[in-house]
């Protein structure tokens, strides 16, 4: 007889549950996607307190959202450790799978960022590999989408096979990754303002911002401007303004091969220094409605959505007012 | 109640994997594995690089410190984590290890305020018996002035920084002066070849509290390099971390010496500051108070500090914390361990 411990946090569920020889004896999950920390400990207690001698503990490695997903694996991994017991890594994406026999569908996990990691499944095989499909892509599937988390019973009969999984599976990149050395950011200079323009025009191509504008904007005073060069190219740009008791972000590009490199990041964390030494109360932007690559950083830094503005980049576009308090 | 308590300490809160044993005061291991190599490309910590380099490096960090220590998992008596404030991305990969422990071997587990840890690694030195003293807390995230009564149970905010931590000021400047991320060391290697009286930049707020401000110290130092392009950077280096010391000292044995503790507890990654320490030990003798500042490798974040503190906690008969207790992203000083 065989017991195995398995635990998943890849979805916004947390799973728990002890599986005897093929047999559930005991399975509690709990729907919430922030709190898997805090989840998790109170499950595997609740199993604990059944007093059965625990012989792997299996855990889903993903791909699903990475803070929930790391908290299954730090705990699994660790009450492995201290039970001098093994531990097995599976696919929660494989084991949502096994709960289906369809000739063909999909398995999904929602990713946030209206994104959604997938597994197209067909005659009983992996049929496309696990990728990040889009909300809009993947409602345009014809086939059927099972989104349900993955069950205990199927995570442990991944773990009795060879299937197993080492590292968890993240299949977006990180929301940095290293940028390539010499990659500077610094105040811009009256010699920017032409590759700046030039990289405005092929990034906003509905209304970019004039030559003039850009002109004014550097004569203009109370601003703070950056630019983010790579072997003397300009390759993003920042911009942000004093406006009474608070700061109004006007711009932040950055060159399409250059996003996810921190490059946003790094110009945010000094324009909110710029602004506290303003010593306004707040900082302020507007932003297109499901700009999904900048809201996240945004949200992170503690902005938060407080209007929406109909029309604001043209017809049909909405702009989202969002503000971070500085006050301290 | 186990008098010399086996105990393991997981830090995770920023860039530092950390782990420590000890057995009751004394240290058995101290294992770090740091991620700062990938963060100075970007000039700051990244949140999601720290958590993936945590769940790489926790099972390693574990199982070296364990070795060193020379004990086995099933020895230990309780498991600490810092539970806050910190990064909560960061902070759930030790909470969940530390869980992870806990449950598995059915020990006490105490999720700890990792700024009260940073004092507690003053508890390691048992050339003394634990009394009173000012703490001089200074990192990256806070600058505080404290009464430790005892450090599981009884500590006091005297004041805090109303701006900038001190640590914060350090890595700002050293953007200023185009140094290297940290900021901190790096500013002290360069101010050791400048004249720390050269510039004489304004200490802030010199009101008869105990609260600190850096914010005009850092714009002061900006605008100095603005407009005195000619500048020996060596020098300006060495007047900003002259007023940063003289700021805190000043105020720290103040404290001391209106509360009469003749006793003055510096800890912290900016406790590692060559000027700091040598100026601290200056000033004290001077004023009489006994200066406790605990080794180099102890300032820094380290997991020695979270066993520590949960070793006295432990002894002190303070409760464990609740299974699943949150990890927070700031924390009040005074909450010492989580409920
Ligand atoms: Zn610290």
């Amino acid at each position: 007889m065989k017991t195995t411990l398995v635990i998943d946090t890849a979805t916004d569920r947390t799973t728990a549950g002890l599986v005897r020889d093929g047999v559930v004896i005991s399975e509690l999950h709990h729907d919430d996607p922030l709190a898997h920390g805090e989840v998790l400990p109170k499950l595997v207690a609740a199993l604990l307190a059944e007093n059965l001698a625990i012989d792997l503990v299996a855990i889903g490695m993903g791909p699903g959202p990475f803070t929930g997903l790391r908290v299954g694996i730090a705990f699994g991994q660790s009450f492995a450790l201290a039970r001098n017991i093994p531990w097995v890594g599976v696919s929660s994406l494989a084991a949502m799978a096994s709960a289906h026999n369809d000739t063909e569908f999909i398995v999904a996990i929602d990713a946030r960022r209206r994104e959604y990691f997938c597994e197209h499944y067909r005659g009983g095989k992996l049929y496309a590999p696990g990728r990040a499909l889009q909300r809009e892509e993947l409602s345009n599937s014809t086939l059927p989408i099972y989104l349900e988390p993955p069950a205990a019973l199927g995570l442990a009969a991944l773990a009795s096979t060879a299937l197993s999984v080492a590292e968890p599976i993240y299949i977006r990149k990180p929301d940095a990754y290293p940028a390539p050395k010499g990659v500077k950011v610094r105040p811009w200079t009256h010699t920017d303002l032409v590759p700046i323009y030039s990289l405005e025009r092929a990034i906003y191509l509905e209304d970019p911002w004039s030559f003039e504008q850009f002109k004014e904007e550097f004569a203009g005073k109370s601003r703070q401007y950056l630019v983010a060069e790579f072997g003397g190219n300009i390759v993003g740009y920042a911009g942000i303004m004093l406006a009474g008791d608070v700061t109004d972000i006007l711009t932040l590009t950055v060159a399409p091969d250059f996003r996810r490199r921190g490059i946003a990041r790094e110009f945010l964390k000094r324009m909110i220094d710029w602004s506290r030494n303003q010593k306004v109360d707040a900082m302020m932007l507007e932003m297109r409605v499901g700009n999904v690559e900048a809201e996240p950083l945004y949200l992170e830094n503690g902005f938060r959505k407080i209007a929406e503005r109909a029309d604001y980049y043209g017809p049909g576009i909405t702009a989202v007012v969002m503000r971070k308090e500085l006050g301290r | 109640m186990i008098s010399q308590p086996l105990v393991l300490g997981i830090e995770t809160s920023c860039d530092e994997t950390a782990v420590g044993i000890v057995r009751g005061r004394t240290l058995l291991a101290n294992v770090i594995s740091s991620s700062v190599e990938e963060h100075a490309r970007f000039g700051g910590v990244v949140p999601e690089i720290a958590s993936r380099a945590h769940l790489e490096a926790m099972p390693y960090v574990i199982k070296q410190a364990l070795r060193d220590a020379k004990v086995s998992l099933s020895d230990i008596d309780a498991v600490g984590v810092t539970a806050g404030p910190g990064l909560i991305g960061a902070l759930l990969v030790g909470t969940g290890a530390a869980h992870g422990i806990a449950l598995a071997l059915d020990k006490p587990l105490y999720g700890v305020n990792h700024l009260s840890a940073h004092l507690a690694v003053d508890a390691l030195d048992q050339s003394r018996d634990l009394s009173p003293a000012i703490g001089l807390l200074v990192s990256g995230g806070h600058s505080s002035i404290i009464e430790v009564t005892d450090l599981a149970l009884a500590v006091k905010v005297l004041g805090s920084t109303i701006d900038d931590a001190a640590g914060e000021a350090f890595d700002k400047i050293a953007r200023v002066l185009e140094l290297d991320f940290p900021g901190g060391p790096a500013i002290d290697r360069l101010a050791l070849s400048g004249d720390p009286a050269a510039i004489d930049f304004p200490r802030g707020l010199q009101s008869s509290d105990f609260n600190f401000s850096f914010s005009g110290l850092k714009s002061a130092v900006a605008r100095y390099l603005q407009q005195t392009p000619e500048a020996i950077r060596a020098d300006v280096a060495a007047s900003f971390q002259e007023a940063v010391v003289d700021v805190l000292l000043t105020k720290a044995l103040r404290a001391c010496a209106e509360t009469g503790i003749a006793a003055l507890l510096i800890a912290g990654g900016v406790a590692a500051n060559s000027r700091l320490r040598a100026e601290a030990a200056r000033r004290c003798q001077m004023a009489g108070v006994e200066l406790r500042i605990p080794p180099m490798e102890l300032c820094t974040d380290n997991g020695v500090m979270v066993a520590a503190l949960t070793s006295l906690a432990l002894s002190a008969g303070v409760a464990p914390s609740a299974i699943g207790f949150p990890t927070l992203s700031t924390v009040p000083l005074n909450q010492p361990t989580w409920a």
